[in-house]
């Protein structure tokens, strides 16, 4: 999409102006008008600089365009927008949209796929689109037209390995991650230009390495800890932030006795070689299946009376953690749910102090959170300035039941699992967390089936926008957390809203169902411009 | 040979309803591959079969004929067993009779039909590829609209994966008979610059409120309202007709193994399965 200056289309308005390469300087100042990562932005705050919709002029925010995908299942895509087109994804597809009309630019999809997962969005950089299949070949297109560079298999034919996350690009890099039921994953780097692989990180340690001596005689090659969503970098310090999840077999850890490092931790690693420079793991021997997968937000702030670069992250396992990010020092952690039984805190070092009989067993045992967890790989955002980190949370306990089995890879077998409890049935919130102390400072409650999957976006005109459990895109004060306005999408919601800008005017997007749903406010009113 | 109809007619009906999500050929049944087979069952398709199913297996006129065999989702359904026993039993409760011939005359007619569905990757084509690819890149001019790998231009559909995605007499029709290409995302448009000079572009979208436009550099034109005036209609298409005049036979075939070689994955084994179910996210 070079500058092609047509005559007419300088003086018009509504017209992409396309496009200069989106390099290393635009990602870091991202976002503003475009949205330009999965996360909103390398620290994962997905805190909109864009003003145009306020408390004010909310109920004048109306639906734009649907466009909707043949697709099997619900979307959890968030889209990128640069220079007015939008790319979103499905599971092995991409389309590139008009992002004001929302009518299709073009459209990749993968032929020869064998299987089918979701899919949450792409990366993009120079004049390129990324995306990963959900046999994890990570496939690079030309933005202006989909037209394929390369397809590099980065699980090397491996089919036991699936992919749903969006890549992040880092300077000449895309970082990629996979999942798998019973063998161990990795983070790896390829080469935005060829596709060829840079670095690589196992999420388990080869036999001898360090962190190996954690897992008993388990197999190390079958340990898991699949890094299927989208870290967080540093550019200052250089630090790639990639969450881990949990150790294979999930709801039965009798055959790997240890901490079973580095499953349900967040690694730092270096951006240039993936060499680990710090890991902090926030469930030791997980039988919970509670990934730590969820966005490890970077924030700078005064802590306890000093400045520091943090890591925040409000854990599936139902504590709100802060670390120190260039050193990984372990500062705080509280709960953020109530339903919370399974540890009576974090000790000083970060290492939950484990209330027992909390393990799965054959007859079951009740433990809070659920497996969907008190949160999940949904999107929590950040308002530097109020210093509230907003998370979709859940409350809900279920009954976790393991059985001692032969652990065999890909076989289905996860050392059994959990049911819900039908007297008990949880309930969503929006709530503000204090990022320095994980105070609640306000909560919103969600109603529904508990099957949203779906998080949050803020804006410095202070907005929180989530989507509920009861299928509504929702606008709330984020400093009171006041409902101000809602739209009912009419779908079971898996994806998290984003924001963006076309020709001065603000739009806001969210995948619901098998649509995708845009809004802006409407032409006769509301617009502060 | 009206009686003769039709192999497949079964299931026409479910056959005709789904034509719509037949989706790319994808085809590694073994027969595809034999060319000779192909070949001679070609012959003894045009001798007996062609009454009904039309020349090509294109699908025969009016009431009582035969489908069309091409791109059919029932023909990539079937086995290669399946294809063979309707030509040697025919098909209950349709047109179509059973055909008394040697094994190895019913294995050749299911041979040809196969490769009617199998995409240009999985068959025998003869030709140079690297004298193809510099057809492609130089004597033939198709880099000037088309992408391999990145390398070409914008106005044509990316060639990348066009081995996986076309039938081999797809792609020969294409280069030499392209009046009858689908337009749809690639409708030939102007558009004038600062300097007044024309740039060739192509409408990927089209609607009563907007233009999604891609000119001949790359650049991209997202028109609304009055702006989609600045497109004006071209007078033909950007695919070039008289490639049957520019290229020799051997440039044409030479350009038909590069292009069969152009797939972004080997062959599957299998077809996909086309109710395979999404995953779980984790």
């Amino acid at each position: 999409m070079r500058r092609s200056a047509l005559l007419l289309l300088c003086v018009c308005t509504g017209v992409a102006q396309v496009a200069a390469q989106v390099g290393d300087a635009a990602l870091r100042r991202n976002p503003g008008n475009d949205w330009l990562t999965y996360i909103g932005d390398y620290a994962g705050q997905r805190h909109s600089p864009l003003t145009e919709i306020t408390p004010a002029n909310i109920s004048h925010l109306v639906p734009k365009w649907v466009r909707h995908f043949n697709a099997a299942g619900d979307l959890e895509t968030v889209p990128l927008v640069h220079d007015g087109v939008m790319y979103a994804t499905d599971s092995n597809q991409v389309i590139a949209l008009d992002a004001i009309t929302g009518r299709e630019i073009w459209h990749y999809q993968a032929q020869g796929v064998r299987r089918r997962a979701s899919n949450r969005g792409t990366a993009i950089l120079g004049d390129r689109i990324f995306f990963e299949t959900a046999d994890c070949h990570l496939i690079s297109l030309n933005r202006s037209n989909g037209a394929v560079f390369w397809d590099h298999d980065f699980a090397g034919g491996d089919k036991s390995f699936s992919c749903t996350g969006a890549p992040l690009a880092v300077k000449d890099k895309i970082i990629v991650g996979l999942a798998s039921s019973g063998k161990t994953c990795y983070v790896a780097a390829l080469s935005s230009e060829t596709g060829s692989e840079a670095w690589r990180v196992r999420a388990v340690p080869r036999k001898g390495e360090p962190g190996s001596e954690t897992w008993g005689d388990f197999p190390l090659d079958w340990g898991g800890g699949p890094t299927w969503t989208t870290g967080t970098y540093d550019p200052e310090l250089n630090l790639l932030y990639w969450p881990t999840g949990n150790p294979w077999t999930d709801f039965s850890g009798g055959n790997r006795a240890g901490d079973n490092l580095y499953t349900d931790s967040v690694l730092a690693l270096d951006a240039d070689t993936g060499k680990m420079k710090w890991y902090f793991q926030f469930v030791p021997h997980d039988t919970h299946d509670w990934d730590a997968n969820e966005t490890p937000v970077l924030f700078d702030t005064e802590f306890k009376g000093r400045a520091r670069k943090l890591l925040i992250q409000a854990n599936r396992n139902g504590f709100y953690y802060v670390l120190d990010r260039d050193t990984g020092e372990f500062l705080q952690a509280t709960p953020f749910v109530k339903k919370l039984n399974w540890a009576s805190g974090i000790d000083a070092k970060g290492r939950p102090i484990v209330v027992p009989n909390t393990e799965p067993s054959s007859g079951g045992v009740r433990v809070c959170p659920s497996v969907h967890g008190a949160t999940n790989w949904w999107a929590p955002t950040l308002d530097p300035k109020l210093a509230l980190l907003y998370v979709v949370t859940l409350e809900e306990c279920e009954i976790y039941y393991s059985s001692a089995q032969k652990p065999v890879p890909n076989s289905g077998y996860r050392g059994t699992g959990h049911t819900s409890i039908p007297s008990e049935p949880g309930l969503f919130y929006l709530r503000a967390l204090d990022a320095r102390t994980g105070r609640i400072a306000w909560e919103y409650p969600m109603p529904g089936p508990t099957t949203m999957w779906a998080g949050a976006v803020s804006t410095a005109s202070g907005l929180v926008f989530t989507a509920d459990d009861d299928g509504d895109l929702v606008a709330l004060n984020s400093k009171t957390g006041k409902d101000l306005w809602h739209f009912y999408m009419g779908s079971n919601l898996h994806a998290s809203p984003m924001t963006f800008a076309v020709s001065g005017r603000q739009y806001v997007t969210i995948a619901a169902g098998t649509n995708l749903f845009t809004f802006g406010l409407s032409s006769d009113g509301g617009s502060s411009k | 040979m009206k009686q003769i109809a039709v192999a497949l007619l079964i299931l026409s009906l479910p056959a005709f309803s789904q034509l719509g999500r037949t989706g790319p050929p994808s085809s590694a049944n073994p027969l595809a591959l034999d060319a000779k087979a192909v070949e001679a069952g070609e012959q003894r398709f045009q001798q007996l079969c062609t009454g009904c199913h039309g020349r090509g297996g294109v699908g025969g006129q009016g009431e009582g004929q035969g489908p069309n065999l091409v791109n059919s989702w029932e023909v990539r359904r079937a086995s290669d067993r399946d294809l063979s026993g309707y030509i040697r039993n025919g098909v209950a409760g349709t047109a179509m009779p059973a055909f008394s011939l040697p094994d190895p005359q019913i294995r050749e007619l299911a041979a040809y039909v196969r490769s009617l569905n199998a995409p240009a990757n999985v068959v025998p084509v003869a030709g140079d590829p690297n004298a193809g690819e510099t057809v492609f890149l130089q004597k033939g001019g198709c880099s000037d609209c088309h992408m391999i790998h990145g390398r070409g231009g914008y106005l044509g559909p990316d060639l990348s994966d066009i081995a996986a995605t076309r039938r081999l007499g797809e792609l020969r029709q294409a280069i030499l008979d392209p009046k009858g290409l689908a337009t749809d995302g690639y409708r030939p448009v102007r558009l004038r610059d600062v300097n007044g000079n024309s740039l060739r572009a192509i409408v990927k979208h089209e609607s009563n409120w907007s233009l999604e436009v891609i000119d001949e550099k790359g650049g991209l034109h997202l028109l609304h309202g009055a702006e989609m005036k600045q497109a004006v209609p071209a007078a033909s298409q950007w695919m070039p007709e008289d490639y049957g005049q520019r290229l020799s036979t051997d440039d044409v075939q030479n350009l038909l193994a590069y292009l069969s070689k152009q797939s972004l994955r080997q062959p599957s084994a299998k077809p996909v399965p086309s109710n395979a179910r999404a995953e779980n996210v984790n």
